[in-house]
């Protein structure tokens, strides 16, 4: 049985999601409404995740040495500058479908959610199969080899990277139109 | 013969009219049934199509039977000839 404290504290997250939702819906209005522009934003946060991967590949070829750290420099700048915006729009435009607990979706939004997961999901398994068809090709050294640290942490950091937010890409490569209000509708008819 | 994807999944309402007849606005509607606002009007617009549970929260909100609110053949239009 749920504890009284628990049951507030969810209480409370519903109460601030409600409010969050319903200043999205404002902020949001005629924003990212027609698909090109949301798979606009999409791409972009897929060039951003595919940054990081150039990094790590950059860190491979070149680590240690100072090109390797300006390009490493570089990357988490444009991560900061450009994809923490990036993955905050795209949330929005998704209606939090993928950042949202499940609990707190309807059934279309979970449809969405798990189509994302799905898509994301072969996504993810043909960048692992890339990584080691490229690492396997790359290093042919056997015991001698002397992988730089560097590229192995990067390698693992964008794996996670884009373990987590290609669902949120996917999802905002696929969301619908969103629909008028049903005031614009009415304004629309008269 | 086998239908069409489209012809297979698409599920003709009647939630616009109900809606329209007892004044209900498509938040009120969302929010008696728990559910996203545009969430309603996708399934107004045919572009979702409910789980039955849903279809049956629908049909019990509106008090009338389920098949009053869904159809899989579209609805006659008003004032169209039976």
């Amino acid at each position: 049985m749920m504890s009284a404290t628990r049951k507030k504290a969810q209480d409370r997250r519903t109460r601030r999601i409600q409010d969050l939702d319903a200043e999205l819906e404002e902020r949001m209005k005629g924003r990212y409404t027609t698909r090109r522009s949301r798979r606009t934003l999409a791409g972009l946060g897929a060039a951003v995740l595919s940054l990081l991967w150039v990094d790590a590949a950059v860190s491979w070829v070149l680590a240690p040495s100072d090109a390797a750290m300006i390009t490493n420099f570089v990357v988490l700048g444009v991560l900061l500058v450009v994809g923490i915006p990036v993955a905050g729009q795209l949330v929005a435009t998704t209606r939090g479908v993928t950042a949202k607990r499940e609990h707190e979706l309807d059934e279309r939004q979970l449809t969405a959610r798990l189509q994302a997961f799905r898509t994301a999901h072969k996504g993810t398994s043909v960048v692992m199969l890339a990584v080691v068809l490229v690492t396997s090709v790359a290093d042919r050294d056997g015991r001698d080899s002397q992988i730089p640290g560097a590229a192995l942490f990067l390698i693992l950091f964008a794996l996670l990277v884009t373990h987590l937010l290609l669902p949120l890409v996917v999802a905002g490569w696929q969301s619908p139109d969103p629909l008028p209000d049903e005031d614009d509708d009415v304004a629309g008819a008269s | 013969m086998t239908p069409g994807k489209d012809d297979k999944e698409q599920v003709h309402n009647r939630i616009p009219m109900l809606r329209a007849e007892r004044g209900i606005s498509r938040r009120d509607l969302a929010a008696a049934l728990g559910v996203h606002y545009q969430t309603i009007g996708y399934l107004e617009r045919g572009e979702y199509s409910p789980s039955l549970h849903l279809a049956l929260r629908i049909a019990e909100h509106f008090e009338v039977p389920v098949e009053v609110v869904f159809s899989l053949t579209p609805f006659p239009r008003i004032g169209a000839p039976s």
